[in-house]
C-alpha cells in the first residue's frame, strides 16, 4: 500500500465535470484507489464519482489517495499527475 | 402579467403546452428471487445508459459539446459503482424490489447534493432525481416524456424541466420556454439561450393559471409572460416579435465587417469583461479585443489571496482566447466599499474618495501589487496583454506603478522567464485631476482609456447610487463633456491611443460625440458591440463636426439630451 498528497487547484473545487475525469482514470486500475481529505476527517472511493462529489473537496484543499494493488505504482502517479495538471480544467 | 427571470432574449407567441412528469407509483414489495431482480436491475440501467448516450450524442451533434456535458455527468452517475452496489446490495440483503431500491438509495444521494452549501453541487440533486424516475420509468415500462415531436408554435410550460427532457426540444416546433422554477444559469436556461429559443424562468405560480391550449405570449429579455393576452397585447408581440427578429438580423449582418466610419475612420470596437469565461460571448459578438478585464473578480468571496500563479493563469488564458488582440488588464481596484475579510480593509468613511485603487495597491506593494504586476508581465509573453491603472490622480502614482513594473521586469530577466518587454502601460481616466492634467499625462503614458463612470461621479460630485441625486449623473451634463473632449484631445495631440470603458462608449447619444471629438476605441459589453458598431458605420465624422460643435454650444444637460436625441431620430 502506498499514499502521496496532493492539493486541489480547481478554482470551483472538483464539482462534476473534474470529478468524472479522476474517476475515469481510477477506473483504468486494477488497484484500489481511496482518498482521504482534511487529514482524515473524510475518505471514499476514487473509482466512484458519488463518493468524491460526496466529499465536496473543495480549491487549495489537501487530497492523499492510497493506493493498494497489483499495479499501485503507477496508479498513484497517475492519479497525483492527474489532480496537479487541472482534471481537464485550466488551473 | 407575470414577471420572471430573463432567460433567453426574444420575443414568443404560441400555445400553451403543458410538460408534467406523470407521478410515478413506485410498486414496494418483497422478492423471492433476489438474483433475478439484480439482473432486472441491471438490465434497466444498461438501456438507461444505452438511452442517454443516444441523447448526448445527438445534442453534442445538434447544439454543441458543452451543452451535452450534463448528459455525460448522467452517464457516469448512472454507472457509479456506489449507487449500483448501494441498490443491489439492498435487494440482496432485504429482498427489497429494484425500484423501491432505487428510490431509497438514489434518493439518499439526492438529499446529500441537496444538503451541501455550493449551488453548482445543489445541482447535482436535480440530475440524480432525473436519472432515478429515468431508470424506474425503464422497469415500469413507461415511456419517458418526449418532445421532440410538439406541433409547431409550442410553448412549453413546466414546474421545471430536467436535462432528460430539454434535450429534446426542437426549435422549429418551440417558440418558447416558461417554467415556474429555475435560474439564470440553470441547465433550461442554458439550453434555451444555445438554441435561441425566448425563455422566461422562476415565474412563480404559473403553472396554476395556465391549461393546455391557451394562448400565451412571452419577453424573453424583460422576463415577461402574458397567458391569454388581449387582442391589443397580441399585437403589440406579434409587432416586437418581428421587430426583435428583424434587428438582430439586420446586427448578424455586422459580424465580420470592420467598425468604420463612412469617410474611413476606423477606430477599434472592444468589450468589457469581468471574467476569463467571458470571452466566448466577446467572440461570439466579434469583439476586436478586451477595453477593459477587471481583476476584482479574482478577489472577491474567498478567503485568502489569489496567488500569483493563479491570476498569471487567468491572465494567459484571456489573452490566448484573444488570440493576438488587444487585452487591457485593469490593476486591483477595490477599497472600503467592498468587503474582503482577508485584505484588513477598514470601512472608510467615503469610500469612492478613499484609501483604494492605486492608492491601496502602492502601500501593499509586497503582498498586493507586486504579485498581480509580475502575473500580468508573465502573461504578456502569451498575448497582447496591456496594463491599465485606475483612478490615478497624479503623475506620481503612474511614475511609482511604473518604476515598480520596471524592478519587475529586471527581476524576470535575471530569472530568465518571458514576458513582453513593450507591454504598454496605461491609466484609466476617471478623476477630475486626471482629466485636468490629461495633457501631462499624455506625454509620458501609453494609452488612456476614460472611465466614465467614475468622471461623470466625481465631476457632478454625485453618488451614482444615491436615487435622489440620480438626475445629475449624466454624461451628457456639460461639464462631463468639455472634461472627456478635454481628455480626447490631449491624447491626439501627443498621438497616443485614447479608448472609453464606460457606460457612455455604447450609448447612441454619446457615439456621435465621441466619434467627433476623436476616440479611437470603444469599450462595451458584449452584447452591445454590434448595435455600436451599425451606428458607428453609419456616421461620417467629418458631418459629426458641426453637431458636436453645436451640442457644445449648449448650457443644459436637458439641452444637450434634445438635440442630441433629435439628431439621432433624424438618421434613422
Amino acid at each position: 500500500m502506498i499514499r502521496q498528497k496532493t492539493v486541489v487547484k480547481n478554482s470551483t473545487g472538483l464539482h462534476l465535470r473534474p470529478a468524472g475525469v479522476l474517476c475515469n482514470l481510477a477506473g483504468q486500475y486494477k488497484s484500489s484507489i481511496r482518498f482521504q481529505t482534511g487529514g482524515g476527517a473524510s475518505s471514499g472511493n476514487a473509482k466512484s464519482v458519488l463518493s468524491v462529489l460526496g466529499a465536496c473537496i473543495g480549491c487549495g484543499e489537501e487530497l492523499e489517495f492510497i493506493c493498494e494493488g497489483p499495479d499501485e505504482a503507477e496508479a498513484l502517479q497517475a492519479m497525483i499527475a492527474a489532480v496537479e495538471s487541472g482534471l481537464g480544467e485550466s488551473i | 402579467m407575470k414577471k420572471g427571470t430573463s432567460a433567453s432574449a426574444g420575443i414568443g407567441i404560441g400555445k400553451v403546452v403543458i410538460i408534467e412528469e406523470v407521478e410515478l407509483v413506485i410498486p414496494n414489495h418483497a422478492v423471492s428471487d433476489t438474483a433475478a431482480e439484480v439482473e432486472r436491475f441491471r438490465d434497466a440501467v444498461e438501456k438507461s445508459v444505452k438511452d442517454v448516450s443516444e441523447l448526448a450524442a445527438d445534442m453534442a451533434e445538434r447544439i454543441g459539446e458543452k451543452e451535452a456535458e450534463i448528459l455525460n455527468g448522467h452517464l457516469m452517475l448512472l454507472q457509479d459503482p456506489m449507487l449500483t452496489t448501494g441498490v443491489e446490495e439492498m435487494i440482496q440483503t432485504s429482498s427489497t424490489c429494484a425500484e423501491a431500491a432505487i428510490e431509497s438509495v438514489f434518493t439518499m444521494y439526492a438529499d446529500m447534493f441537496a444538503s451541501m452549501d455550493d449551488e453548482l453541487m445543489q445541482q447535482r440533486a436535480t440530475d440524480m432525481r432525473d436519472i432515478k424516475t429515468r431508470v424506474q420509468k425503464k422497469l415500469l415500462g413507461i415511456d419517458s416524456v418526449n418532445v421532440s415531436a410538439l406541433p409547431a408554435g409550442s410553448v412549453i410550460l413546466a414546474k421545471d424541466l430536467t436535462p432528460s427532457i430539454t434535450a429534446g426540444i426542437n426549435p422549429a416546433n418551440v417558440t418558447g420556454i416558461v417554467t415556474e422554477l429555475g435560474g439564470k444559469t440553470s441547465h433550461t436556461a442554458i439550453l434555451a439561450r444555445a438554441l435561441e429559443i425566448p425563455a422566461v424562468v422562476a415565474v412563480s405560480g404559473i403553472m396554476d393559471e395556465v391549461k393546455n391550449g391557451d394562448s400565451i405570449v412571452l419577453d424573453g429579455g424583460a422576463g415577461i409572460v402574458i397567458v391569454n393576452p388581449s387582442e391589443k397585447e397580441a399585437a403589440e408581440y406579434q409587432t416586437k416579435r418581428e421587430v426583435y427578429l428583424k434587428e438582430k438580423k439586420e446586427l448578424e449582418k455586422f459580424i465580420g465587417m470592420p467598425t468604420v466610419t463612412k469617410d474611413g475612420v476606423r477606430v477599434e470596437l472592444v468589450a468589457n469583461i469581468g471574467k476569463p469565461e467571458d470571452v466566448d460571448k466577446v467572440l461570439q459578438y466579434d469583439g476586436e479585443g478586451i477595453g477593459l478585464f477587471r481583476t476584482e473578480f479574482l478577489f472577491m468571496d474567498r478567503t485568502a489571496m489569489p496567488t500569483e500563479e493563479e491570476q498569471f493563469e487567468a491572465y494567459r488564458k484571456v489573452a490566448v482566447a484573444m488570440n493576438g488582440k488587444p487585452v487591457i488588464i485593469r490593476t486591483l481596484d477595490i477599497g472600503g466599499d467592498k468587503e474582503i475579510p482577508y485584505m484588513g480593509l477598514q470601512k472608510d468613511e467615503n469610500p469612492f474618495l478613499g484609501y483604494r485603487a492605486i492608492r491601496f495597491c502602492l502601500d501593499r506593494k509586497e503582498d498586493v501589487y507586486k504579485p498581480q504586476l509580475r502575473a500580468l508581465l508573465r502573461a504578456s509573453a502569451y498575448g497582447n496583454i496591456k496594463i491599465m491603472i485606475p483612478l490615478v490622480t497624479c503623475i506620481d502614482e503612474y511614475r511609482a506603478a511604473k518604476a515598480l513594473i520596471e524592478e519587475l521586469k529586471a527581476e524576470l530577466d535575471a530569472a530568465g522567464i518571458a514576458y513582453n518587454k513593450d507591454i504598454q502601460v496605461g491609466i484609466m481616466v476617471e478623476t477630475a485631476a486626471a482629466s485636468l492634467i490629461a495633457d501631462i499625462f499624455a506625454k509620458e503614458v501609453d494609452f488612456f482609456s476614460i472611465g466614465t463612470n467614475d468622471l461623470t461621479q466625481y465631476t457632478m460630485s454625485v453618488d451614482r447610487g444615491n436615487d435622489k441625486i440620480s438626475y445629475l449623473y449624466s454624461t451628457l451634463n456639460p461639464a462631463v463633456l468639455r472634461s472627456i473632449q478635454r481628455i480626447i484631445t490631449c491624447a491626439r495631440n501627443e498621438n497616443i491611443m485614447v479608448g472609453m470603458c464606460g457606460e457612455a462608449a455604447s450609448d447612441p447619444l454619446m457615439i456621435p460625440l465621441l466619434l467627433a471629438f476623436g476616440l479611437n476605441e470603444f469599450s462595451m459589453s458584449a452584447s452591445a458591440l454590434l448595435n455600436a458598431r451599425k451606428l458607428i458605420c453609419g456616421y461620417d465624422s467629418k458631418e459629426l463636426q458641426a453637431v458636436a460643435e453645436k451640442a457644445m454650444s449648449f448650457a443644459t444637460e436637458a439641452e444637450v439630451r434634445a438635440y442630441m436625441t433629435e439628431f439621432v431620430e433624424s438618421q434613422k
